[in-house]
């Protein structure tokens, strides 16, 4: 009784040392490093300073600024992915014919890596030569102007992203049993009863689930943001990843690039707390 | 099977040891190894001058290591290696804006018996910490006022004459005055050069100096340039060194800023420009002068290398009149040596250079200082902001004087 109890411990041996390889030890690392003072080009040795770090952060305007902008591309991304990816997934529900090749082509964004994605979208967005601008034929300085820049990065965002979010709910509605439906229909319930009373409760996980991705991915932005715009300008577009890369791999501020990367470890482990304790209260 | 399998991977081994025999140590010989970005398209005649520097040194071996193209990447290799006293390297070639920063540190080799006086002073400037110099100048580059000779007569003198001249010869189709305005390191070097063309500076003698009179009306003019007289559009606040310079070569603007690589881009057949584009220096404001930025890379030796001596003669070597004629013969780069703007051998081989004599002499190296690229980081978002009208001049460099104020003081 008691060899069975231990024995899948033996098991689990080989991934959890892994995980402390790949996982545990570096953010370990990165936790250290941001309690030191430590600078490539600082010829003083890396010292030991607590919580300094952490207190400079607090009174840093660009490290607010960044989370300012983060926080707005979560929320506007992510709200306007999951509404879009909802709405589509309601219109395909039934099979009708090139089903199967409208899914093809609305996964194509998914598909191509970001940083292509984003380079197509800088000459789209070029205020002189391209395409948007001419298709509204208006002269709109997309990726220049302070009021823009951050709205052109969420639209190529919600381009990339709402066929993830609608592909995830497709699944999860084809879940939902059928007798539902049938039974709803026999007692003469409205669309809207049926989509609130029955569709929207029965998709709630998977709907948990599509945020839960949605929301870590844009909180950690980088790369589409990086090549669109660099973090400018008058760095209206710069995340708290972009602030993070620019101090550890430009300004080769190892100790508080660490901290500003724990802080967005810590964003991010918050938002996947709170969505875990909702979908364990959904499922319950 | 297994034993041929075996012989093809004894072939294999042997073919290996045979390739990398000319680089294994001859005897007491020594190999120096040096590191530098992609420079050059064809390595031709680097490798020669190489050649007859081991010719001239018996025992020294050269091996060359090229690094990736984007300078972030160089920046951080040599940094974290430098930092860990690695002597994998011994040559290095270093872009004008790290000397300080790595010199501070203790990672170059100082050359003490330099003779400075051949080279332009922006890049002596540059390379000298503390009154040492920490690597010798080999390439220059400075920013560049590029007009239609077609559309206008005289060049502007004056940045005031500028806005004048685009307002006349523009219209429909053809913008103004294109230059570099996106959020990035050739943000600040276009904007330096309004600032010290106007007796303004970043620092001055150590001294933090930026939110002064004259900066806050160079800079206010930027701002100006594009939402007060429209010369400039407001799409130059995405714009960096390839899109303005395809917009101008397109012949659809009067003026451009740029590097001397576009000229002869502009001088190809097949360009829209072809033949109607003249170079002028900067312009300045009353009182003023002109002030391009600085650009280049420089040879420095690792402080860590275990043939310092022999890696220092080779920089001497490589940075000497004769090596830096080759090279710009051969490459068309600008060499940062004065007396070879007169060489005719050399101007009959690329006339351009007899054009940018008085442009590098007058050139402004960017802020000498160990925290250049913390630096540079406020002054692009703060610049930026200014150029976007989203803050006042004046808002935006007291904004920077402060932030950069507190990154010298932790420095």
């Amino acid at each position: 009784m008691r060899a069975e109890r231990e024995r899948p411990w033996w098991y689990l041996a080989p991934a959890a040392a892994l995980l402390g390889v790949v996982t545990a030890y570096p953010l370990g690392h990165v936790l250290w490093l941001s309690l030191e003072q430590r600078s490539v080009l600082d010829p003083a040795p890396p010292r030991f300073i607590g919580l300094d770090n952490y207190l400079r952060l607090a009174a840093d305007e660009r490290f607010w600024n960044a989370l300012g902008n983060t926080l707005y591309f979560v929320v506007v991304s992510v709200g306007l992915e999951l509404a879009l990816g909802l709405a589509f997934a309601l219109a395909v529900q039934r099979p009708f014919r090139g089903r199967a090749l409208l899914y093809g082509i609305i996964l194509l964004p998914w598909a191509v890596p970001t940083a292509v994605s984003a380079r197509m979208w800088e000459w789209m967005y070029d205020s002189e030569i391209g395409v948007l601008n001419y298709l509204i034929g208006a002269q709109v300085n997309w990726l220049g102007s302070p009021a823009w820049a951050l709205n052109a990065a969420i639209l190529m965002d919600v381009w990339k992203s709402t066929p993830f979010v609608a592909l995830l709910l497709v699944a999860g509605l084809q879940s939902i049993p059928r007798d539902l439906y049938h039974a709803a229909a026999v007692d003469g319930a409205s669309r809207w009863t049926v989509l609130s009373r029955i569709t929207l409760p029965l998709l709630a996980p998977m709907i948990l689930v599509a945020l839960i991705f949605r929301t870590i991915d844009a909180f950690r932005v980088f790369d589409s943001i990086y090549v669109l715009t660099g973090g400018g300008p008058a760095n209206s577009t710069e995340t708290l990843s972009i602030y993070a890369y620019k101090t550890l791999f430009q300004s080769l501020e190892f100790g508080y690039g660490s901290t500003l990367a724990v802080s967005v470890f810590a964003c991010v482990a918050v938002v996947a707390g709170v969505y875990a304790f909702l979908l364990r209260r959904i499922l319950r | 099977m297994p034993t041929r399998r075996r012989f093809l991977g004894a072939l294999a081994a042997a073919g290996l040891a045979a390739g990398c025999g000319p680089q294994a140590p001859r005897g007491p010989g020594t190999t120096l190894v040096f590191k530098h970005g992609k420079l050059f398209g064809d390595p031709y005649v680097l490798r020669g001058l190489i050649d007859e520097f081991e010719r001239a040194h018996p025992g020294v071996t050269v091996r060359e290591e090229t690094l990736p193209a984007s300078s972030d990447e160089q920046y951080q290799f040599y940094a974290i290696n430098l930092q860990a006293g690695s002597d994998a390297f011994d040559v290095l070639a270093v872009d004008i804006i790290w000397v300080a920063g790595f010199a501070r540190a203790g990672w170059l080799r100082r050359f003490p018996d330099a003779d400075k006086a051949p080279f332009f002073a922006g890049p002596v400037e540059a390379v000298t910490w503390r009154g040492a110099v920490y690597a010798l100048p080999w390439f220059v580059d400075a920013g560049l006022l590029y007009y239609r000779k077609d559309l206008v007569k005289d060049p502007p003198a004056t940045w005031a004459r500028l806005v004048d001249i685009s307002r006349e010869a523009s219209g429909p189709g053809m913008q103004g005055f294109l230059w570099q305005g996106k959020q990035y390191e050739g943000l600040v070097c276009n904007a330096l050069e309004y600032l010290h063309s106007n007796g303004g500076a970043v620092l001055e003698g150590g001294r933090l100096v930026l939110d002064s009179r004259e900066n806050r009306e160079a800079l206010g003019l930027m701002a100006d340039l594009v939402h007060r007289y429209g010369v400039t559009p407001a799409s130059v606040s995405t714009m960096t060194e390839e899109p303005s310079r395809h917009v101008f070569g397109q012949g659809r603007a009067v003026f451009l800023r740029n590097w001397p690589y576009a000229w002869r881009l502009f001088q190809a057949p097949a360009s829209g420009v072809h033949g109607k584009v003249g170079v002028a220096e900067l312009p300045r404001f009353p009182g003023g002068r002109s002030s391009p930025t600085l650009g280049g890379w420089q040879l420095a030796v690792n402080a860590a290398s275990r043939h310092r001596e022999a890696a220092a003669a080779l920089v001497e070597f490589l940075t000497g009149e004769q090596a830096q004629k080759r090279l710009a013969i051969a490459y068309g780069f600008q060499p940062a040596r004065v007396a070879l703007y007169k060489d005719r051998e050399l101007l009959a081989a690329q006339p351009f250079l007899g054009s940018l004599e008085r442009v590098f002499a007058t050139a402004r190296p960017r802020p000498v200082t160990p925290q250049y690229v913390r630096v540079s980081q406020v002054l692009q978002a703060d610049f930026s902001a200014a150029i976007s009208g989203l803050e006042t001049p004046q808002a935006a460099l007291a904004h920077a004087q402060r932030r950069i104020g507190q990154i010298l003081d932790a420095g």
